[in-house]
């Protein structure tokens, strides 16, 4: 796997308050690269994510294409990075459309009342159609099941144009099919190699099929970063506690 | 709900508007004595631009509809206005369809400070007319920056649920305490409960000119951050994700809500409801984005009160409801219908 490193993570620290949850963390995401995160509940995923994001604050450097993260204004930060968390929703009456227009904060201009521009509408009816919700464009954002809601905030994600893209399990309340299709979105979205994205999944075979390298996560400190092809067995099975493999075996047998 | 009205945006805008502008007219109009659209306009005129009254109508007809009605009409739109705002961006804030600026200790506080200068005799120490509504701005503002002073030392992170839970129980301890003074001085009980439910019945141009350029302003602060509202409504997470500085400028919405309801409070006492049921409505018909929505809140909420106000002062003559109560009889049935008719719905 060549390419340069688009997302640089060193010695990065973070938590809550005075706890310290991921220690000491180092690794990189290259263009083109899909990374997951893997570990058991608690280990820090979704926090490593949310520090990332820049949602909470960190000690250490991250740097996105050779610009560090901690320097940048959080509309800078938002044009680089972009996260899609795992609970989204909204309270309030927007349309799908005005959802996904939402993701072009970062990029508005600084005038006193800023407005939509030709670029960002092209830009949101792209990101709309790849993720398969223009049609929905004019239905509540409250009215629509999981699975549509998951694709409209991908779309969102999208129109945010960030260079890496972090999924907090996105694949939650999806059906398999749509499953299916928002991986492949987000496989066609790296496939330039301009673009990476690091997620956390719930479900270990989907982030298996869908990763180029896997982090594993042991209490907030890296056990191992290596490509999928080399993941050592054993180390998921020291990882999760149990016979990972034997497991999955076991409930997938019944496809044999 | 099944009906739904096809119109373009500027369309009910412009609806929208012209209900207010015919409100205010009529607002003006009825009373003891009626004094027709044409009138008024005629006696603006008169005014404004110094043309001839019309010789059909009274010269104190003039002074009536300038100098009594006029301010107090106006004093009701603007105050609908200032609740309405703040409680749609109040709601967005805190991502609650019902929340209130009431519960960041808004209300309390002003209440407490108005119960302190009513029970010390400071009221008719001839002060000014001024020096209740400012002493009570002074207990709103301060109540508010306490409580989210006291959110933030009690969780950095100054989540939504620690906000509403401070302020709640800072409201309920200011609440006491005016209480306690009402009880201890029995002979203000009355004037501190009357204030308590709201009234527009200082007819004065001051509290009108007071009032207007802070909401005017404040309205026009929140429109310059409607995008960011916009997408806090989504969630603190998803909102510094999204490049929105939440921290910072949540703070300053609140700071803006504090000052506009605090203002408005400190003038006409505590009116609850329009803050509630407005925003709601107006989602209804222009939709959540801030855009539409805090201008459409302005209007309606303003239509609104003038049109409990008229209610108050013509319904039991000589004798006047207060306004609280009749926002409150109007405002809870609706805020039900609408609650479970939104709720079937879905």
């Amino acid at each position: 796997m060549g390419g340069t490193a688009m997302l640089e993570v060193k010695n990065l620290s973070c938590g809550y308050g005075k706890t310290e949850v991921i220690h000491d963390l180092s690794f990189q995401v290259r263009a083109g690269e899909r990374l997951c995160i893997l570990g058991p509940n608690g280990c820090g995923k979704t926090t490593l994510l949310r520090a990332l994001a820049g949602v909470i604050p960190f000690q250490g450097s991250v740097e996105a294409n050779g610009v560090f993260l901690g320097g940048l204004s959080p509309r800078q930060r938002a044009k680089k990075i972009a996260l899609m968390s795992q609970f989204s929703q909204s309270a309030f009456d927007y349309t799908v459309y005005e959802t996904v227009m939402l993701g072009r904060y970062a990029h508005r201009s600084d005038s006193l009342f800023p407005s939509e521009t030709a670029a960002d509408r092209n830009t949101v009816e792209d990101a709309m159609r790849c993720t398969g919700v223009w049609e929905l464009r004019e239905q509540l954002v409250t009215r629509l099941s999981g699975g549509q809601l998951q694709r409209v905030f991908l779309a969102r994600t999208f129109a945010q144009e960030p260079q890496i893209i972090l999924l907090d399990e996105p694949a939650n309340h999806l059906d398999l099919r749509y499953q299916a299709e928002l991986l492949e979105s987000l496989r066609d979205w790296t496939a330039d190699k301009k673009r990476c994205v690091t997620g956390v999944f719930h479900d270990i075979s989907l982030a298996l099929a869908f990763a180029d390298t896997v982090l594993l996560l042991e209490a907030g400190r890296a056990l191992a970063c290596v490509p999928v092809q080399e993941l050592d067995e054993e180390l998921l099975d020291r990882l999760y506690g149990m016979d990972v493999r034997g497991y999955m075996k076991r409930m997938y047998g019944r496809w044999e | 709900m099944k009906l739904r009205i096809k119109m373009g945006t500027g369309t009910k805008m412009g609806l929208l508007l012209l209900a207010a502008l015919l409100t205010l007219l009529f607002g003006v109009g009825i009373g003891s004595v009626y004094v027709p659209p044409a009138d008024i306009l005629a006696i603006l005129g008169e005014r404004l631009f110094v043309r001839p009254l019309p010789e059909h109508i009274p010269a104190n007809f003039s002074v009536m509809v300038v100098d009594m009605r006029l301010p107090r009409v106006l004093l009701a739109f603007l105050t609908g206005a200032a609740l309405a705002v703040c409680g749609g961006v109040m709601q967005s804030l805190l991502q609650n369809p019902l929340a209130s600026p009431f519960g960041l200790g808004v209300s309390s506080g002003a209440g407490l400070g108005a119960a302190l200068v009513i029970v010390l005799g400071l009221a008719s120490a001839g002060l000014g007319m001024f020096f209740l509504p400012a002493v009570s701005l002074c207990f709103a503002l301060g109540t508010v920056f306490f409580v989210l002073l006291l959110a933030a030392k009690l969780d950095r992170r100054m989540s939504n649920v620690t906000v509403i839970l401070v302020g709640m129980v800072v409201s309920l301890f200011c609440n006491a305490v005016m209480s306690l003074l009402a009880t201890g001085s029995p002979a203000y009980a009355q004037r501190i409960q009357l204030w308590q439910l709201g009234s527009f019945s200082m007819r004065e141009w001051s509290a009108v000119w007071a009032l207007f350029p802070v909401t005017a302003l404040v309205c026009l602060y929140f429109l310059r951050y409607a995008a960011e509202l916009d997408v806090m409504t989504f969630g603190e997470e998803q909102a510094s994700a999204m490049g929105v500085d939440q921290r910072r400028i949540r703070g300053r919405m609140m700071t803006a809500v504090a000052v506009l309801t605090g203002t408005a409070v400190a003038f006409v006492g505590i009116i609850g409801f329009v803050d509630l049921i407005v925003p709601h409505v107006v989602r209804r018909f222009f939709g959540a984005a801030h855009r539409r929505m805090i201008p459409a809140c302005a209007l309606l909420g303003g239509t609104f009160l003038v049109l409990c106000d008229l209610a108050a002062r013509t319904l039991t003559p000589p004798h006047e409801i207060p306004i609280g109560s009749i926002t409150a009889l109007l405002g809870a049935p609706f805020f039900l219908y609408l609650f479970f008719a939104g709720r079937r719905d879905s």
